[in-house]
């Protein structure tokens, strides 16, 4: 019996990494050794300085609100089952509102440190939103996460209360599922995008899709400078629902044309490499290892079928997810790059990349060079001197 | 005797309507301003008919009888704040302007019949008592217009902003949507065509009348007693006949902190899902209606579905304004909240009444209108109280109930549960209706 669960925990490991190998593919060369970029040089001392002195607070604010998340939630984990005399629902009910009180005081431990990142940001302008509108603003949000957890459970514990132990195979596959959904049809909940209304922009995005080979995928304009100053853009939607969305502060006078241009193919880029597919890929081989584990440390307390499992699971994804974070980073790195690499091989610009990500840190106020712990959990994209690296080592490639 | 409009909750072990201490014990005074309900239902269709016309000097007289106790209640809160005590020639004017109001707004909205006299100094059918002077707290009366404004709040959904003001009129109830003004409303078309009042309706409209009385008297330092929304209390004791809907009450008034504070967002899962349970119920409700039109009922597993979706928009109303206190189910299962209503089974129904069911219902839908907003403030006071103390002051848990066993009543009619109109009182207890004017039984045995 062990001989046969270690030879199917073997094949499973053994199809995870042939999976993942798959998905990791990209067309950026495996020889490509980037160049070392003096950021002070690229970007000047005093930008760097001063983008240090900004991120430096807020990665403090960062480490604290993890400390106190998942102090907190490992109080709830312990004492968070009482709340369950509150209900006169059933298990899978209670579950539910044990799960939604969990997020409640998240919510409520994470509200000063988030308010504290506002305040900074505020200090430095990069944002514009007022306090209470961001405290209570997004209470639509919020409630869109507490129906989420809600759906989580009532799929979690249906399944452990009707499989048992088992429950985890079904269960991260009717959560990729649920996320396959939600990236489909997002873009058309989505309200306030509207198409470009400049003719040189849209005939430069038609062209840079026939480069790329992209059918469909329309270009978007999303109107943000009312809240912030930070230029930013972004592809989602899966099959007929995909979109390239740009934040109308990308189109403020402060970035070029050809840095524009940049940023299109770059999210481009996304499209015609299926990285929201992959994405999804990539989310059904964490989800796997997760609910198995998700199984395990519930037991304790009865399994993900109890209620009273449920304040545990929220500390062990809590803890899930600060622990898988690197890895988390590295696919997502490794798409990003690849995304700058169909950038550059479609503008044929490596100048205005550099010039896009030097604009980049002046906007944000991005560390060119971040500490390597928050380059391995909070870096989703690699970093500002990374990507000017790259467009010079494109440029040598390709001899320009 | 068993209360009528209440029922023991099976799972309950005492009487379901006396978990109230705070609102119900006894042996905490009486409220310093009573109301007093002598009213007989008879009304002269002629005075309906002319009611509003008639009232109009008494309208104007109101205005500057208003403008004088205004002026007195500032003298009054002058003596309060430096001797502790109002006057007792400003206490006796400051209360017969009190008793006027309660006479004029209960005439305007036809919980009473008599023409009213002008001084508010003679017994009138719906009146109230009010203690001679007493003592009263110089910090409370210091701040008396802050802390009055819930019970404005309140008395603005039951009464209309008339009734507690000399500084709107009574005019302005009648601009204002109230559970008095929906009353006088339904009313004046039922004693019109029946020469009396209805009983719910009357006993809607005087308790209105009755807070928002009490409401006055605060404000203007008659009393520095505090306005008490439990509903029934008024002498002698009300009539409230048996309903075969009816509520039952087992709540502890305790509501811890953190749940009431995101009660609103804890509630979506069961407001989604009784968006969707209600399309189905109304698919339900349509065959219910075509099978009662042919059998003369409505079959008993068809009864059993619509029940629970009503059960369940009981509970998920009580946990969302604050009126009950845990998470409930998701499938209205009787019994197993604590703020409940039990549902009599299937009798046989009139088919003439099955018939025109949505259009007899919509004098109920005014009410529930009413009861709503009642609801919609009780949530919003009982969130802030629950929020600082812990707990739900009984008297607006109590006006919640109320308001939720209305709307389980109109549901239940709506949805066929029930050939029995909802009765409009806010009595959750009295006594029941002698056998002389009873109704016919409205369920015959299943």
């Amino acid at each position: 019996m062990t001989a046969l669960r270690v030879a199917v925990a073997a094949l499973l490991a053994i199809g995870w990494v042939a999976l993942a190998w798959l998905l990791a593919g990209t067309v950026v060369p495996d020889d490509l050794r980037l160049p070392h970029v003096d950021v002070d040089r690229v970007f000047g001392r005093r930008l760097v300085d001063r983008a240090e002195h900004f991120e430096r607070f807020l990665f403090v604010v960062w480490i604290l609100s993890q400390v106190v998340l998942l102090a907190t939630l490992g109080v709830y984990a312990k004492r968070g089952a009482r709340f369950a005399r509150e209900s006169a629902a059933g298990p899978i009910g209670t579950g539910m509102l044990l799960g939604m009180i969990g997020l409640a005081i998240v919510w409520l431990v994470q509200l000063p440190f988030g308010l504290a990142a506002l305040w900074w940001e505020r200090r430095h302008g990069i944002s514009e939103v007022g306090y209470f509108e961001w405290a209570f603003g997004g209470w639509f949000a919020l409630g869109g996460e507490f129906v989420a957890i809600c759906i989580g459970l009532l799929v979690v514990m249906a399944l452990a209360r009707w499989l048992g132990s088992w429950w985890w195979i079904p269960g991260a596959l009717v959560f990729t599922a649920i996320v396959a959904l939600v990236v489909f049809v997002s873009p058309y909940l989505t309200t306030g995008l509207e198409p470009t209304d400049d003719v040189a922009l849209q005939r430069t995005y038609e062209r840079f899709k026939r480069d790329q080979g992209v059918e469909g995928v329309p270009l978007r304009v999303e109107e943000v400078s009312g809240d912030t100053s930070q230029a930013n853009a972004y592809a989602f939607g899966l099959g007929p629902s995909r979109r390239v969305v740009l934040w109308d502060t990308l189109l403020d006078g402060r970035f070029t044309n050809r840095e524009v241009g940049v940023v299109m193919a770059h999210e481009l880029g996304h499209q015609s490499s299926d990285h929201i597919a992959k994405g999804i890929g990539w989310f059904a081989l964490f989800a796997l290892p997760a609910t198995f584990l998700l199984m395990v440390v519930t037991r304790w307390r009865g399994g993900m079928g109890e209620p009273a499992a449920v304040p545990v699971a929220l500390f062990a994804i809590a803890l899930f997810q600060l622990a898988g974070a690197p890895a988390q980073n590295v696919v997502s790195r490794r798409m990003e790059a690849e995304a700058d690499w169909k950038a550059l091989s479609t503008t044929r610009d490596p100048a205005a990349a550099r010039g896009l990500f030097r604009e980049f840190s002046v906007t944000s106020l991005g560390d060119p060079s971040p500490p390597t712990w928050a380059y391995l959990f909070l870096q989703t994209h690699p970093t500002l001197a990374q990507r000017v690296a790259m467009a010079t080592a494109w440029a040598k490639a390709n001899g320009r | 005797m068993r209360p009528a409009g209440i029922r023991r909750s099976p799972s309950a072990g005492g009487p379901q309507n006396a978990p109230v201490p705070s609102a119900a014990d006894p042996a905490r005074r009486p409220h310093p301003v009573r109301l007093v309900v002598t009213d007989d239902l008879a009304r002269r269709r002629v005075t309906v008919l002319f009611r509003l016309v008639l009232a109009i000097p008494h309208l104007l007289w109101l205005g500057l009888f208003g403008i004088a106790a205004v002026m007195l209640s500032f003298v009054a809160w002058l003596a309060v704040l430096f001797e502790g005590r109002v006057p007792t020639t400003v206490h006796r004017f400051l209360a017969s302007y009190v008793r006027y109001t309660v006479h004029l707004t209960a005439y305007l909205a036809l919980a009473a019949g008599p023409y009213p006299a002008f001084t508010g100094g003679t017994p009138y059918p719906v009146d109230v008592e009010i203690d001679p002077p007493a003592r009263q707290g110089r910090l409370a009366a210091g701040f008396r217009l802050v802390l009055m404004v819930p019970a404005a709040l309140l008395s603005s959904v039951l009464a209309g902003s008339g009734a507690f003001g000399p500084f709107w009129g009574v005019g302005a109830a009648f601009l204002t949507g109230s559970l008095a003004l929906v009353a006088g409303f339904l009313g004046w078309f039922a004693a019109l065509a029946r020469g009396r009042m209805p009983r719910g309706l009357r006993d809607a409209a005087a308790f209105a009348i009755g807070y928002g009385a009490q409401t006055s008297a605060y404000a203007l330092l008659v009393t520095d007693r505090y306005p008490d929304a439990t509903p029934g209390r008024v002498q002698p004791e009300p009539v409230l006949p048996r309903h075969p809907i009816a509520a039952a009450v087992r709540d502890d008034l305790v509501r811890p902190r953190l749940i009431v504070a995101f009660r609103g967002l804890l509630s979506i899962p069961h407001l989604l899902w009784l968006a969707l349970w209600g399309v189905a119920a109304l698919l339900a409700a349509v065959v219910a209606w075509v099978l009662a039109l042919v059998l003369g009922r409505v079959p008993r597993v068809l009864h059993r579905f619509l029940a629970a979706f009503v059960r369940a928009n009981v509970h998920l109303y009580a946990f969302l304004f604050v009126v009950g206190r845990p998470f409930p189910g998701f499938v209205g299962r009787e019994g197993s909240y604590p703020v409940d209503v039990t549902i009599a089974p299937p009798g046989r129904q009139r088919r003439l009444g099955v018939l025109f069911r949505l259009v007899l219902l919509v004098p109920a839908l005014l009410v529930v209108s009413a009861y709503w907003s009642v609801l919609l403030v009780v949530a919003v006071l009982g969130w802030f109280a629950a929020l600082v103390t812990g707990r739900m002051p009984g008297g607006i848990r109590d006006l919640g109930v109320a308001a939720l066993r209305y709307h389980a009543q109109a549901s239940g009619y709506a949805f066929l549960l029930t050939s029995r109109y909802p009765d409009s009182s806010p009595a959750l207890a009295g006594r029941p209706v002698a056998a002389a004017e009873a109704p016919p039984s409205p369920e015959p045995a299943a």
